[in-house]
């Protein structure tokens, strides 16, 4: 293996394995480093949003619209085979039609698929849908895949068009001469290249500090609930809108709404709570009681599902909730693709083709302007 | 519902029957959780039917006056078909989460023993291929015999009343299969024959079956099982082993069950849950540490939990016992005097480990698997998709193999494969004792764990 590849990326997970894909594809020599296996940290707890239907009109949007294509066309470079499906989305409102007509009018006008339905048309996307549950806004482009599944998938495409991936190598330094970023070294041997890429997920804060650089990069605790496998009754990602306000909530508390969504094993899967208790262990209960709830009041029939496994997961976040894609202002060199909280999956290859064109200096899809780590730092000095 | 309790017990078989007993004697109210119909555990599994549960037990009498003390106690509280979902430590307490509402102490005492451990081998998902275990309980809990033509096999001296049970109630019991080597015993014989009781108990087991025509063949093993047509069971291929358990030769035999168990694995997702110190032995079998009261290590101070029985190491019924009487009484904190308990635990746990060693499980076991051969059966994962992850994409863990073929994520949460694909990956301790983590200890409605005032 190559001591001196044209680009280190740290972290094996989606955002890694897509960035090392991107600039791979552009003729760079890359090696991937994981001080864990594969997938192992925040990709292995995502359930696989490929989602335009949750974001306000924005910076974001614009990343997701061009991500979701991108995912299509990285499953055909690459050959598939991480169960990318568009299965579509509904989002419910409980709280009258006025919020969410508003919510897709605007999201229209960014270019997304938004179709406000009426209440049989709810029902016929989901039968077994609460018929206390009468507006809904259908969203065809939101879409779903395995992530591990993804990650291996693309990372073995890096090792097949000449880079590496090495595991278990925990970064232990990244060293910089002048300011600019000179080599990493690991648990298992130092490499150097001029571009170093931080897509360590929620663990970037603890990677850029290595660097001598700050990313104020934190975790938020989520649970998943996974029903044992039952008939096929759920078919698309089925969310209450108030979903879109907590995803945006810069709130610390607890912060729940149910994301329901049958998978192709059969499973059902219940997500996302949302909370900022740091890398708290074990399981919140009283989490998984609100969670169960919610999502009973989707569907009913879910009251007489069994429950057999909940798993934890911390999204990277961002205090602004915007993913961090572009150089470091302090150490040259450096680059973070880090941040993307709960839509780290969907955001991955459109987030990996931004900072490949960034890095090369290429024109892009959208102005990075709006991700840039610099951000923060004009924050703090103001 | 929430109930509370001075000392509550975790498992109705010889160890928690005795812990509840001895607590409640030492003048503590006890709340007896187990997800049994009737008291006993595995051991004791019983239908109720006095002359018949004499004839399927090696010693009933004993079980019998336990659980019917315990049934007695005004002090202990028997709270049966009680499935615990979660467990977790809130506020000081320990917060147990059942089918039948929240149950709360300062003072657990874990027996929850342990089931049959499950080697995968081609065909071994046929229905017919099922545990000793299953087999001894379908005939000690409901008096059902699995079937007419029936073959056991694995190691460890569970096999014998297995076989023997099966024999005196009517089956043939075409095949008796261990494969340890006949001289195993000689190496272990001297602390062997410190417990006469058992060595007796094992040589009429032995007796039994000759009576009935039933020799046990040594270093043998069930390597395939065939269904028919119909997709029921229709024969074995047995091989002979070498010493590593690899294959040397292999007939076929018709049976139309197969009971095939190698040991036990110890049930720690509760104690995993609490945050318990556990240990993995060479086996790789995993078990709670305790001290020499049976306390169990958790950092809080404010509670006690103390273990018993399999849990702390596989050792059998009079082993349990013991450990139970001791966890029983140190709990309560008793005056009596532990002395000559602790002694008989020593005896009986030089026994157990002498025991372990001759039936060790060696690894040529993986030398029977083909590229079809099923490892995960509630996710139908074969073999050659654990080594196309291997292979593929460089998974060099059983974590990342699971999330990656889903093997272990079905309905058994893995409690059947997932030392199976350890002992594949060469896990690490550290990696066994996180793969028992199960924060959903049994599946639960979600309408139940949606309830109102649930902690």
């Amino acid at each position: 293996m190559s001591q001196s590849p044209d680009a280190i990326v740290i972290g094996a997970g989606i955002v890694g394995a897509t960035t090392a894909l991107a600039l791979t594809n552009a003729g760079l020599k890359v090696l991937v480093l994981d001080r864990g296996s594969i997938a192992s940290g925040t990709t292995s707890a995502g359930e696989g949003n490929i989602l335009v239907s949750d974001k306000e009109p924005g910076a974001e949007l614009d990343l997701a619209l061009r991500s979701r294509d991108a995912w299509f066309e990285l499953a055909d470079d690459i050959g598939g085979g991480f169960e990318l499906e568009a299965k579509g989305g509904v989002v419910v409102s409980s709280s009258g039609s006025e919020s969410l007509r508003n919510l897709t009018s605007k999201q229209r006008d960014s270019g997304i698929d938004a179709r406000d339905i009426s209440s049989s048309e709810l029902w016929e996307l989901e039968p077994h849908l609460s018929r206390s549950i009468n507006v809904g806004a259908y969203y065809p482009q939101d879409a779903q895949c395995q992530p591990m599944l993804a990650t291996a998938r693309v990372l073995q495409a890096v090792k097949q068009r000449g880079g590496d991936v090495v595991t278990g190598s925990e970064v232990l330094a990244i060293e910089n001469r002048h300011g600019v970023v000179s080599s990493v070294v690991t648990s298992r041997g130092s490499y150097s290249a001029p571009v170093v890429i931080n897509a360590a997920g929620t663990w970037a804060g603890a990677i850029a500090r290595l660097a001598g650089a700050e990313l104020p990069i934190a975790p938020r605790r989520g649970f998943i609930l996974v029903s044992v496998p039952t008939p096929h009754r759920i078919f698309h990602k089925v969310y209450s809108s108030d979903y879109v306000a907590n995803v945006a909530s810069g709130d610390a508390d607890l912060q729940s709404s149910a994301v329901v969504e049958g998978t192709q094993s059969g499973t059902i899967l219940i997500g996302a709570s949302r909370e900022r208790v740091g890398f708290k262990e074990g399981i919140d209960y009283s989490v998984v009681r609100i969670l169960a709830h919610q999502a009973i009041e989707l569907f009913p029939f879910l009251a007489n599902v069994q429950l057999m496994r909940v798993y934890r997961g911390f999204r990277p976040y961002a205090p602004d909730h915007l993913p961090v894609i572009g150089q470091d202002p302090i150490i040259k060199g450096l680059w973070h693709n880090a941040g993307h909280e709960g839509a780290g999956i969907g955001l991955a290859p459109g987030s990996a083709q931004l900072l490949a064109d960034t890095i090369l200096e290429r024109h892009s899809f959208m102005n990075a302007a709006p991700f840039s780590p610099s951000r923060f730092s004009t924050v703090s000095s103001s | 519902m929430e109930v509370r309790y001075q000392v509550i017990v975790l498992g109705g078989g010889p160890a928690g029957l005795n812990a509840a007993k001895y607590a409640a004697n030492a003048g503590y109210e006890v709340g007896l959780i187990d997800a049994g119909t009737r008291l006993g555990g595995q051991y004791w599994r019983h239908t109720g039917r006095e002359e018949f549960d004499q004839s399927v037990h090696h010693n009933f009498d004993q079980g019998s006056l336990l659980m019917d003390a315990v049934l007695a106690n005004p002090r202990i509280t028997v709270h049966s078909e009680t499935n615990i979902w979660s467990a977790s430590i809130i506020n000081d307490e320990v917060v147990l989460r059942t089918n039948n509402g929240a149950f709360i102490t300062q003072r657990l005492i874990l027996a929850t023993g342990a089931y049959d451990r499950s080697l995968p081998f081609p065909g071994w998902d046929i229905p017919g291929v099922m545990t000793p275990g299953a087999a001894q309980s379908l005939l000690k809990g409901h008096g059902v015999l699995v079937g007419k033509r029936i073959v056991v096999a694995g190691t460890g001296p569970f096999l014998l009343p297995v076989a023997t049970g099966l024999s005196s109630h009517g089956a043939s019991v075409v095949g008796l299969l261990e494969a340890s080597s006949k001289y195993s015993w000689a190496k272990n014989l001297l602390e062997l024959l410190r417990n006469p009781a058992k060595a007796l108990e094992g040589i009429g087991y032995l007796l039994a079956l000759r009576g009935r025509k039933v020799e046990m063949r040594f270093r043998q093993a069930i390597v395939a099982a065939h269904a028919s047509a119909d997709g029921s069971l229709e024969s074995v291929t047995i091989a002979n082993l070498d010493s590593e358990w690899k294959i040397r030769s292999t007939y076929k035999l018709s049976c139309d069950v197969a009971a095939v168990g190698w040991g036990f694995t110890a049930d720690t997702a509760i104690a995993y849950s609490l945050g318990l110190a556990l240990d993995v032995d060479a086996s790789g079998s995993i078990s709670v540490v305790v001290d020499e009261n049976q306390r169990a290590r958790q950092p809080n101070a404010a509670i006690a939990i103390y273990a018993a029985g399999e849990l702390t190491g596989i050792g059998g019924a009079d082993l349990a016992l013991v450990e139970g009487a001791i966890a029983g009484l140190a709990i309560a904190g008793s005056a009596q005097d532990l002395k000559t308990l602790k002694k008989r635990r020593k005896k009986l746990l030089r026994f157990a480990q002498a025991l372990t060693k001759v039936y060790p499980v060696a690894s040529g076991w993986k030398s029977w698997l083909s590229e079809d051969t099923t490892i995960c059966r509630c996710e139908e994962i074969s073999y050659s998709d654990i080594n196309e992850a291997r292979e593929e994409f460089d998974a060099s863990d059983a974590r990342t193999i699971k999330l990656l073929t889903r093997c272990g994520m079905g309905l058994c949460q893995g409690r059947i494969c997932g030392r199976t694909i350890a002992d594949l990956m060469n896990s690490t301790p550290q990696e066994r004792i996180s793969s028992a983590s199960r924060p959903i200890l049994s599946p639960i409605t979600l309408g139940e764990v949606a309830q109102e005032g649930l902690l």
